[in-house]
């Protein structure tokens, strides 16, 4: 057992990294070479640089001992929320949005580092011999965890990252021991949610969660208890609705296609589409996508580089990507399912969900499926916070697969 | 440890699930819709360009270019870039000078927030400069050279160039205006509207491949390209020489002269003031200053030549003396005595002298315009023979010529008489005053010319016009218009000798009211008229054609209560006929004559 053991280097996983870091290169050259403005230009260097020294990381992160971060998790989650609450107060830059720090010429945005640190927090707690997933008090930790840093950054206002933090605790907690029941009964009230804008769907989600609740054979307390929460929710929906940014409600309801919006978040989608569709089986080739090269594409080497990908290498291009990220994740979801130590096992179920939805996120997002959230694509989308995290991710992925026969305790 | 089989199974069939409807999308996208997307992203790329062809110009007789294009910038900028980016609309608004507010909405009214609005037409070069210098910070802000109308000759006249404005939404329907866009510019008055069809031109397009900020990437050629082609050049009948000086001479005047080709009709110079400075429009006019002329009591918009209509006073008489010699109510040796005025029942009508005419046959009336013998002579005449003789020489019904709008002026006959004041309402007294030009009886200047010409001509009408070629650089090709001519019917040659026998003398002879229109060495007929209003000092009038035997033009010189014909209008008339046959010699005599 030795801390440089080769032969146990996951290179598999580090392929499937790498093939998609040749991607991000391909797309984000091609979507800023043909700018006319120098800085866009100078993005792909950027890039590289940002890919060098997360691969650096990466490295750094897989050779050091687990067991350091199960130590150094809760104060990096300290720290992180600490800066969060900070950022909120003074305030950032960027537009309107407070997400990033300026230290110098480097911009560090806080609610990207708090991803992996909140999935390492949860990992940590949930990873005690003792701890039963079924009590409500562990609910109420975990969620508590993922509401703190859900709060701070929903406020930024950045709906996207704030939704990751939700969407890993679900996962994490069925990893551990969750029983399926109770996930529904979690879950419940944001179908309530999301059905109470119309009364006869809201009347037969609440019938649904009954029966439910009711054959599963759940006790009179917890019975009506969830009952009168999610008849609750149904009635504070509306409100709650009103309490969000205008841009959140028009995102939310061009995706859904009550408004049509060709200025905002319409226009984007519509170009992306054109973008993807256009490109056909085998796309118009490296450099050659109109919407790109002539810019119709928004945020195309950020948010809609996948867009760039589809256009210039066709469907046969969009599969490849897409395999290689399920190959990827595929390879994540073994790695959980085989390490021995529970705090590595719950670490990787929880990074591979994050990676899972930003992937589907993002690719739905130009595909005209999911709203426009502003969440990046992972390694390939141009961007440092973003890049430098994904790779930090994939290092943690790396450190648990390579110590995946480990015994800690 | 608890066994992760089958929670990895779920795991994994969950995002499997996922990428499936991912791949799924992707196919109907690329594959199945593939084709429609396709045509979107074609469409985004290419953008058809109308190319604006250049106004067609306006020259005089001699080729003297009268109004012509010069470039102007105008500015736009497309909403979807510009109204959501604060600060493009702060540096956009500082540079030309227009708050913000103001800024936002003009580009809120955008029918499209894709389609370019015009922000300002004709910015000067300091505000290109500051576009050009701070072009990084303006995206989706840009300029385009549309020409505007500039006037290089020194005649101003505006009333028969007119002028350009945007066409209205409601005449973009029309087929007249077809292929226009809104904001396209086009005649609004004058020649340029009348002939806007042959002046516009036929618009070119091209397509060119943009990037999202419409910014040309470079030129492609595809089937439906057109060059643009340029307007027709109108080639007016108006000598720049002549029209400057008739406008010189109504420097702080009212009124206006028309100087016409007896040969032809064509016009020579019609000049009507006070105007306005086509400049005005073609920079772009503001509110204040349109404001300004409709409301300036000198009504600088008012063509007073051509679209307004006056009592013609005493040069009316003619018309009256030719009735009674058509129908051979008098002969021209035919006497009245004038004891300076003239009564009609209890009423005591004056002549203008006062001190009376003593006798006069027709000619001696006509010379001295004699109010108390045409007095008489209104009775012996009958209401509808004295209209239908005003007809005959074309009054009441307007002249033809090619300026829009032109008035037709108004001759009373009986039954409008009964209309107006209803049946016997009417008195003899209005008999005498329509006798001599006055009362309801309304000409317009041109008109007036045009009678002087038939009298020249000895009835023959040529109709009056502006417009004597076009070039049409399509065909390549010279279009003359031929002038439209009529010779008169059932009025006899020797009633026409008489009265322009008259006309002579008014001008030649001892005790003739015209005789400062005389011109050394030209034989100059004509006839003053000093006409009564309510609004005012008379009207001085002056009609005449020269050369008497074979007259080369004919004139009406018009001053809006100006005072008498024969003191104010005779000497301006003469300064213009002098001019003229400086320019113009006189035409010798055919030999046999």
């Amino acid at each position: 057992m030795g801390l440089f053991d080769r032969k146990k280097i996951d290179w598999y996983f580090f392929a499937m990294v790498l093939l998609i870091l040749v991607f991000s290169c391909l797309a984000v050259y091609s979507s800023t070479s043909s700018s006319q403005s120098l800085p866009m230009r100078e993005n792909f260097n950027k890039q590289l640089i940002w890919i060098a020294i997360g691969l650096m990381l990466m490295v750094l992160i897989t050779f050091v001992p687990t067991r350091w971060y199960r130590e150094l998790c809760y104060i990096g989650y300290a720290g992180l929320i600490v800066s969060l609450i900070l950022l909120d107060l003074i305030g950032g830059s960027a537009g309107s949005a407070n997400r990033w720090f300026e230290l110098g010429s480097i911009k560090f945005q806080p609610s990207e580092f708090m991803k992996p640190m909140l999935v390492l927090t949860l990992a940590r707690y949930l990873s005690n011999d003792d701890l039963d997933p079924n009590r409500f008090r562990t609910l109420l930790t975990v969620f508590g965890l993922a509401l703190l840093p859900f709060a701070l950054v929903i406020k930024q206002p950045d709906l996207g990252t704030a939704l990751a933090f939700l969407v890993v605790t679900l996962p994490m907690l069925y990893w551990r021991g969750l029983k399926p029941i109770a996930i529904f009964i979690i879950v419940s009230p944001f179908l309530t949610f999301i059905a109470s804008f119309n009364f006869w769907t809201f009347f037969f989600s609440i019938l649904l969660i009954s029966s439910m609740l009711f054959f599963s054979g759940k006790s009179a307390p917890v019975f009506w208890s969830v009952f009168f929460l999610n008849i609750l929710v149904g009635i504070l929906a509306p409100q709650i609705w009103s309490e969000l940014h205008p841009y959140q409600q028009n995102r939310i309801l061009t995706f859904l296609g009550l408004v049509s919006d060709p200025q905002g978040a319409g226009y984007q989608i519509i170009q992306s589409k054109v973008a993807i569709g256009s490109g056909g089986l085998l796309g118009k080739g490296f450099l050659q996508g109109t919407q790109t090269q002539l810019r119709f594409l928004p945020a195309q080497h950020t948010d809609f580089i996948f867009s760039v990908l589809a256009e210039e290498w066709g469907f046969v291009g969009s599969l490849i990507v897409l395999a290689v990220f399920f190959a990827f994740l595929w390879r994540g979801i073994g790695i959980a399912a085989a390490s021995n130590d529970r705090f590595g096992s719950l670490s990787v179920a929880g990074l591979v969900t994050l990676f899972a939805f930003q992937v589907v996120v993002n690719i739905g997002m130009t595909v005209g499926i999911m709203p426009v959230t502003g969440l990046p694509l992972p390694f390939i989308s141009y961007g440092g916070s973003s890049m430098i995290t994904s790779l930090i991710m994939a290092g943690l992925i790396a450190n648990v697969s390579m110590r995946r026969y480990h015994y800690y305790r | 440890m608890i066994d992760l089989a089958p929670k990895r199974l779920v795991f994994s069939s969950i995002v499997a699930l996922f990428f499936l409807v991912l791949a799924i999308k992707l196919f109907q996208l690329q594959i199945h819709q593939r084709q429609e997307y396709f045509r979107h992203s074609e469409s985004n790329r290419i953008r058809r360009f109308v190319l604006h062809p250049d106004r067609g110009l306006i020259f005089d007789r001699n080729c003297t270019i009268l109004v012509d294009n010069s470039p102007a910038y105008t500015l736009y900028a497309t909403p979807y870039e510009t109204l959501g980016n604060d600060s493009t609309m702060e540096r956009l608004s500082q540079i030309i000078g227009v708050d913000t507010k103001v800024l936002k909405a003009e580009l809120s009214k955008a029918e499209s927030p894709f389609s370019a609005v015009r922000i300002r037409r004709n910015i000067d070069y300091a505000t290109l400069v500051s576009i050009e210098e701070w072009k990084l910070s303006l995206p989706g802000v840009f300029y385009e050279i549309e020409p505007k109308r500039i006037y290089p000759s020194p005649v101003r006249a505006p009333h028969l160039f007119g002028y350009l404005g945007e066409v209205a939404r409601a005449e973009l329907k029309s087929e007249r205006y077809a292929g226009l866009r809104p904001g396209d510019l086009v005649g609004k008055a004058g020649l340029e509207r009348l002939y806007d069809q042959r002046l516009r031109g036929h618009l070119g397009y091209d397509f060119v491949e943009v990037d999202a900020l419409g910014r040309e990437v470079r030129d492609i050629v595809m089937d439906g390209e057109i060059a643009q082609v340029r307007g027709e050049d109108l080639h007016l009948s108006l000598d720049v020489r002549l029209q400057a000086f008739a406008e010189e001479l109504f420097v702080q005047k009212r009124g206006g002269l028309a100087l016409v080709d007896a040969r032809n009709g064509e016009i020579l110079a019609l000049c009507s003031k006070p105007d306005y400075d086509l400049d005005l429009f073609s920079d772009g006019i503001s509110i204040e200053e349109w404001r300004h002329l409709i409301t300036a009591d000198d009504k600088p918009l008012y063509d007073r030549m051509v679209k307004s209509s006056y009592p013609p006073g005493s040069t009316f008489k003619l018309v009256l003396a030719a009735a009674a010699l058509q129908d051979g109510v008098i002969s021209p040796n035919s006497r009245v005595h004038c004891p300076g005025f003239y009564r009609l029942g209890s009423r005591s009508f004056s002549c203008w002298n006062e001190a009376g005419h003593g006798t006069l046959d027709l000619l001696g009336a006509i010379r001295e315009s004699c109010n108390t013998y045409f007095y008489a002579l209104s009775l012996k005449v009958d209401v509808d023979r004295w209209a239908e003789m005003a007809r005959k020489f074309r009054f009441g019904q307007p002249t033809g010529i090619d300026i829009p709008g032109e008035a037709a002026g108004l001759v009373p006959d009986r039954v409008y008489l009964d209309k107006t004041y209803g049946k016997g309402g009417w008195t003899r007294g209005q008999m005498l005053n329509l006798g001599i030009g006055q009362g309801d009886l309304l000409t317009t200047p041109l008109q007036m010319a045009q009678f002087a010409m038939i009298l020249g001509n000895r009835g023959i009408c040529h109709q009056p016009h502006l417009l004597r070629a076009v070039y049409r650089p399509a065909e390549g090709d010279t279009l003359w218009i031929r002038p439209q001519s009529e010779s008169l019917e059932g009025i006899s040659p020797e009633t026409l000798e008489v009265l322009t026998e008259g006309m002579v003398q008014v001008v030649n002879a001892e005790g003739g009211t015209g005789r400062a229109s005389a011109v050394p060495g030209i034989e100059v007929a004509g006839k003053t008229g000093t006409a009564q209003n309510p609004h005012g000092e008379s009207h001085a009038w002056f009609i005449g054609f020269a050369p008497y035997e074979r007259p080369q033009v004919a004139i009406c010189v018009f001053v809006e209560n100006g005072g008498g014909g024969g003191g104010v209008a005779a000497p301006i008339a003469a300064r213009i006929l002098r001019r003229y046959f400086d320019l113009y010699p006189r035409q010798a005599r055919q030999k046999n004559e």
